[in-house]
């Protein structure tokens, strides 16, 4: 019976094919280093789901964001648990997205013919630094506030276009509701859709070249 | 790499791949594992950390010393060494060139050397980047360790360990029934400061708190501070605090926002030691708070403590009120009946409330809304307020200190003692309430009110005593201490002290207007603002009516509202709000002296006003309050006497003082306004006051 339905999924879907390609694909021998960049991506899609989660519960306004998060923390049934996982799987995301980085550098394995690969991968350590600067501001406790204004400062400091980022990046002279609602939407909608465009890019370049062999001494 | 390289190179992958394994399942068990291991850290650290939470963000606050987050802090170091117009290069040009060299690194990188040792300046130069992060980092950490413990501190210790921790130690065993605040406030014991003049009466009500249950602080500290900031404490009425645990959730001031059930995680223990902090047992300041409502200063009292603690205990049905019908005589049921309705109008009924209620009733003059009702609760007696089951709502230490201040008090300690030999020897000069007058012994000179919280402030217990026991020659106060030739002993002059100090935490309800600049009401003359009427037009009409008749919100111009509550509570409630109506808190949006004007204007929508618009109604009392102790036959200042009616209206050097019916011309109605001479000196009159004032002169001033 299952082996009738997946024959009419395949004459449609052609996933027998998709399959091979992707999980039945020969991969040299490697070590336990390889498993850094599935590990990023396991964290960066439970980032995803513990952030719809949270927005189903938060509110991006000065008024009622740390009470939100205080709800969360403390009175939604296992909302500590996601808020928890949330929190430390950002920087966990940082930590990998890094040691990933460092095993391709030194595997070489950002040499031909994998460079466009390697470039969608530092555009998203940067991507990955965004949400940790957005996501930080949202929780609206006294370190977020004021580790925010100190940022924007920083942002602000660029030769003859700081002070337009810096309102850009604020929504006007001080850090307000519509910072708030700037870091938020830039958290949970821009980011994500550029992290997601730049994932499909990455995967897609890892399987259609294969991940590298580890070098040999010669090499 | 030229095209023969690169084909070597995939040749070489091809053969590698084809010795490989496949992708699933051997790849993918390894991956699975490696996931797996992460969340498992990652739900440690969510459960056994959790994810922090500082207290609110508070714009204002600029003490706060702001971190990034840790990943941002190697960057936040190195902004360090470089500074002033050079921070643009550690924050934007060194990051900006070192992404850019990521982003480039596969074409300035193109040998084909992949091993990291054949490739040494890349793998050191790589290391060295990694390295100096670390350092950073580290440097960052090491030299400002993260605030993590300012989140929560317990602010009572605090304040105890810079006030007290220095000659007490860790912790001091008060004796049960210590007026603990009385003490904190007045330093009476040896060699203690009096902290009364350094610390607000939160803070000292913080401190007994902690002194008395140091536990109660902590579990403060660890439940309500994330909402309520020590030392300004959530509440220090035990009935309202009581409600807390035993609604839970449901309490309505906390239903709005997210707390736990504190009736279900907090033991009974728990609860005992927080009530004990938040609610001191500290016998003088349960008393204020839970008695003197009914009770004013104090009660007079004749049985044994034991009997007291039942009686507090027990509540409801504590002494009954004896039946005075046949005790008192008709007349007299007659004069207390008038003077418990309107103790202003009906000076008369003091005396008999002074002989028969204030032993119970101490000197808070209960309400009754009408005679009719006051004459039937006097004759008939029986138990006619109940009074609440304490023994239900204070926790024993409390209970306990409470009985033992109430069983002082009513053997004649405490500031009721104060309060009579203030009345003996001070309030001529002084004024009842402490608010001062024109001085009888310097003429010209005017006495600055004693009971404002600026003088109080700025004078500790010692000064206040020496003034008192050695006078002040110059302005011409005799000395009243014994050892200085005058009446009063060490302890009695310690009363008055205390009785005066008492003043700062619990204000005299006629506080003495001290701002010479409030804006008086001037419904005839000259108007420089908004008058009453015009305020309430804006603030009050929409939902009390255009006259007061009522909406939306209760009705002004009946019996019942008027008499029911004095200027103090109308003022509260106008400025307060009510929180379970819609009453807005215009104290929001008003001045303290708009509000006092609208007082004003909304006494006058009493129904009886007019009627009380009379010589022998109102006015004689207020002439009798203000003007009789300069304008009396025997120091007859200006020439006018306000005594009597008629030489009221004819005396003084520039008679008439009353033109009848034309208060713009009338000197009274200037001088009280402040247009000529400003009376009475030491201050304006009360809004309500003035208005009757003017009202009268404008009726023709008439005498009944």
């Amino acid at each position: 019976m299952l082996v009738k339905i997946g024959d009419w999924l395949d004459e449609r879907f052609s996933w027998r094919e998709v399959w091979e390609a992707v999980f039945m694909r020969k991969v040299p021998h490697v070590n336990w280093f390889y498993t850094l960049g599935s590990a990023t991506l396991f964290v960066a899609i439970m980032q995803g789901v513990t952030g719809i989660l949270l927005t189903l519960y938060y509110v991006p306004t000065p008024d009622h964001a740390y009470d939100s998060v205080v709800y969360i923390t403390t009175q939604l049934p296992f909302g500590w648990l996601i808020r928890g996982l949330h929190h430390w799987g950002a920087s966990a995301t940082v930590v990998l997205t890094v040691l990933h980085l460092l095993r391709v550098f030194y595997f070489g394995a950002y040499k031909y013919p994998r460079e466009a690969t390697w470039i969608t991968g530092v555009i998203l350590l940067l991507v990955v630094i965004g949400f940790g600067f957005t996501g930080y501001l949202l929780p609206w406790d006294q370190k977020s506030f004021w580790a925010t204004t100190v940022g924007t400062q920083i942002a602000g400091l660029a030769p003859f276009v700081g002070d337009w980022i810096l309102r850009i990046a604020r929504g006007g002279r001080d850090i307000s509701a519509v910072t708030l609602a700037r870091f938020f939407g830039t958290h949970v909608w821009i980011l994500p859709a550029t992290l997601a465009a730049l994932i499909g890019i990455h995967l897609y370049l890892v399987i259609r070249i294969g991940i590298t062999a580890v070098p040999k001494k010669d090499e | 790499m030229n095209e023969q390289e690169k084909k070597k190179y995939l040749d070489e992958y091809k053969k590698e791949k084809e010795k490989g394994v496949p992708f699933f399942p051997d790849i993918i068990f390894k991956d699975t594992i490696a996931a797996l291991l992460i969340f498992i850290i990652l739900a440690a650290l969510a459960y056994f950390v959790g994810a922090p939470l500082e207290a609110r963000a508070n714009p204002a606050d600029t003490t706060y010393t702001p971190r990034p987050e840790w990943y941002f802090l190697f960057l936040f170091q190195a902004l360090k060494y470089f500074p002033g117009k050079l921070e643009v290069i550690g924050a934007m040009v060194l990051p900006g060139l070192f992404i850019l060299l990521l982003i480039l690194l596969p074409f300035i990188d193109r040998s084909p050397k992949r091993h990291f040792l054949n490739r040494p300046f890349a793998s050191i130069s790589a290391f060295v980047v990694v390295a100096g992060i670390l350092f950073l980092t580290i440097a960052s950490v090491r030299e400002a360790p993260p605030p993590q413990e300012a989140i929560v501190v317990d602010n009572a210790a605090a304040l105890y360990a810079a006030n007290c921790a220095n000659c007490h130690g860790p912790g001091i065993d008060v004796p049960p029934g210590t007026d603990l605040h009385q003490i904190i406030a007045a330093g009476t014991h040896e060699g203690m400061p009096a902290w009364g003049g350094d610390l607000s009466t939160d803070e000292i009500d913080a401190l007994a708190g902690f002194i008395l249950s140091p536990k109660g602080s902590a579990l403060f500290t660890q439940y309500c501070s994330v909402c309520h900031q020590q030392p300004v404490i959530a509440s220090g009425n035990p009935v309202e605090l009581q409600r807390v645990f035993d609604e839970g959730v449901n309490y309505p001031p906390h239903k709005d926002v997210q707390t736990a059930n504190w009736n279900e995680t907090v033991t009974e223990a728990e609860i005992n030691g927080l009530l004990n902090f938040l609610a001191a047992p500290d016998g003088q300041r349960l008393f204020v708070i839970n008695c003197s409502g009914c009770h004013g200063q104090g009660v007079g009292y004749n049985g044994t403590e034991e009997e007291l603690t039942e009686l507090i205990k027990k509540g409801g049905q504590h002494l009954d009120m004896p039946a005075w019908k046949g005790t008192l005589s008709e007349k007299d049921m007659d004069a207390l009946s008038s003077y418990v309705v309107d103790p202003g109008q009906n000076p008369g009924g003091g005396t008999l409330f002074g002989q028969h209620c204030a032993s119970c009733h101490g000197d808070k003059v209960p309400k009754a809304p009408d005679k009719q009702s006051a004459l039937k609760i006097i004759s008939s007696g029986g138990a006619h307020i109940t009074m609440p089951v304490w023994g239900d709502i204070l926790t024993a230490e409390q209970l306990d200190a409470l009985v033992k201040y109430t069983f002082e008090a009513s053997k004649g300690g405490g500031p009721a003692v104060g309060a009579n030999l203030f009345a003996e020897n001070c309030s001529d000069c002084h004024g009842k309430s402490g608010q001062g007058g024109p001085n009888p012994a310097l003429s010209g000179d005017t006495i600055a009110p004693i009971s404002s919280s600026e003088y109080l402030k700025t004078r500790n217990d010692a000064t206040i005593r020496n003034i008192i026991s050695f006078g002040q020659p110059d302005f011409g106060m005799s000395p009243f201490g014994a050892e200085n030739g005058g009446p009063l002993d060490d302890d009695q002059l310690d009363a008055i002290v205390a009785f005066i100090r008492n003043w700062e935490s619990n204000p005299p309800a006629e506080a003495p207007s001290a701002s010479a600049d409030v804006q008086v009401p001037t419904p005839t003359v000259a108007q420089p603002s908004l008058t009453g009427a015009q305020l309430f037009g804006i603030a009050c009409a929409s939902c009390h009516g255009s006259s007061g008749e009522g909406g939306v919100g209760p009705a002004f111009n009946i019996k019942e509202f008027q008499s029911g509550r004095d200027d103090q509570a109308l003022f509260a409630t106008i400025s307060n709000g009510h929180t379970a109506t819609p009453m807005v808190a215009w104290g929001d949006n008003l001045s303290f002296s708009q509000i006092e004007l609208l007082v004003g204007f909304i006494r006058t929508l009493d129904p009886d006003y007019a009627a009380s618009l009379i010589y022998s109604g109102r006015v004689s009392a207020i002439f009798e309050e203000n003007c009789q102790a300069c304008h009396n036959p025997q120091k007859i200042r200006g020439g006018w006497d306000s005594t009597s009616y008629q030489s009221s209206m004819t005396s003084g050097d520039n008679a008439p003082v009353i033109i009848p019916g034309n208060a713009a011309d009338s000197l009274l109605a200037q001088s009280i306004l402040g247009l000529g001479s400003q009376m009475p000196p030491i201050g304006s009159l009360s809004p309500s006051d003035i208005q009757v004032i003017l009202d009268w002169i404008a009726a023709g001033a008439p005498e009944n």
